[in-house]
């Protein structure tokens, strides 16, 4: 019944997350940072998912449900987040912002 | 054999996309790139047998999630902000030891063979049932507290995004010109 390892779940998942942290620590444009992070928040659940079918469980299952629902939280305050930093200081970039005080 | 080579494809199509990810300039390629990597992500769940993840993936990471992104950058001009020179940060460079450490743990548990035994607790059910229906089962009764939590941070998610993204006044408009 198990014709694909565990392994090769775990490695397509440590590599997009991977590829998820360098996006977050080396882009310069708020957006993509966001989007990077999403690529991160996937990667874990396609871990989960694949531990799932190993062991041939579904709690995995539900954590990556959960997962789903708080990214689509994350996208929103965050997205809003950046919009308020535009209309305060006509900034996109993250560098740019580096006084504490609005 | 053949979800052996249905999961390489899709695989293979979601690190691409990754790669677009962090390396296209243009964020509406990004985007483009972002939705390519989570419906091959989607792809990669229907091939391990979760179909409730994998429709609800599509349903609101690809369509949901993507369409707001954007929204996001086309219903803001973004041209009016200061552009900077690069892309890139070489700060950045920073990350790659972190990610190195990840790489390099993921090597070594595999070399030590640290492994779990399948149970396969639930494996009857799931093919008896159907996937969404133990998923259910198991969510409205073990973790039905978790699951009421969510809607809260949901509900307060939402208020928060309201409050922050709404206009405001004047006066941070002309502060900031």
């Amino acid at each position: 019944m198990k014709t694909i390892p565990l392994e090769a779940f775990l490695v397509v998942s440590m590599i997009l997350f991977g590829l998820g942290v360098i996006g977050i620590a080396a882009r310069r444009n708020l957006v993509t940072i966001l989007m990077s992070l999403e690529l991160a928040l996937n990667a874990v659940n396609i871990a989960l998912v694949g531990a799932d079918y190993y062991l041939g469980s579904v709690h995995g299952q539900i954590f990556a449900l959960f997962i789903i629902a708080l990214a689509a939280t994350e996208a929103a305050v965050g997205l809003g987040i950046i919009i308020a930093i535009f209309r305060l200081k006509r900034v996109e970039s993250s560098d740019e912002i580096r006084e504490l005080r609005g | 054999m053949g979800k052996v080579l249905i999961f390489g494809f899709f695989s293979f199509l979601a690190i691409a996309s990754g790669l677009g990810i962090i390396l296209l300039r243009n964020p509406i390629y990004v985007v483009v790139a972002l939705l390519s990597s989570l419906i091959a992500v989607a792809g990669i769940f229907f091939v391990a047998g979760a179909e409730l993840v994998g429709a609800l993936q599509l349903l609101i990471y690809a369509v949901a999630i993507a369409v707001f992104y954007i929204i996001a950058i086309s219903a803001v001009p973004w041209e009016k902000a200061k552009k900077s020179e690069s892309h890139y940060r070489f700060e950045g460079l920073v990350s790659l030891p972190i990610v190195l450490f990840l790489y390099a743990e993921m090597i070594l548990v595999f070399m030590l063979g640290v492994k779990a035994s399948p149970e396969g607790k639930f494996r009857a059910f799931i093919e008896k049932l159907g996937n969404t229906e133990v998923i259910g089962a198991i969510l409205f009764s073990k973790y039905f507290l978790a699951f009421e939590m969510v809607s809260l941070v949901l509900l307060i998610g939402m208020i928060g995004a309201v409050l922050i993204g709404r206009k405001e006044s004047q006066t941070y408009e002309d502060d900031s010109t």
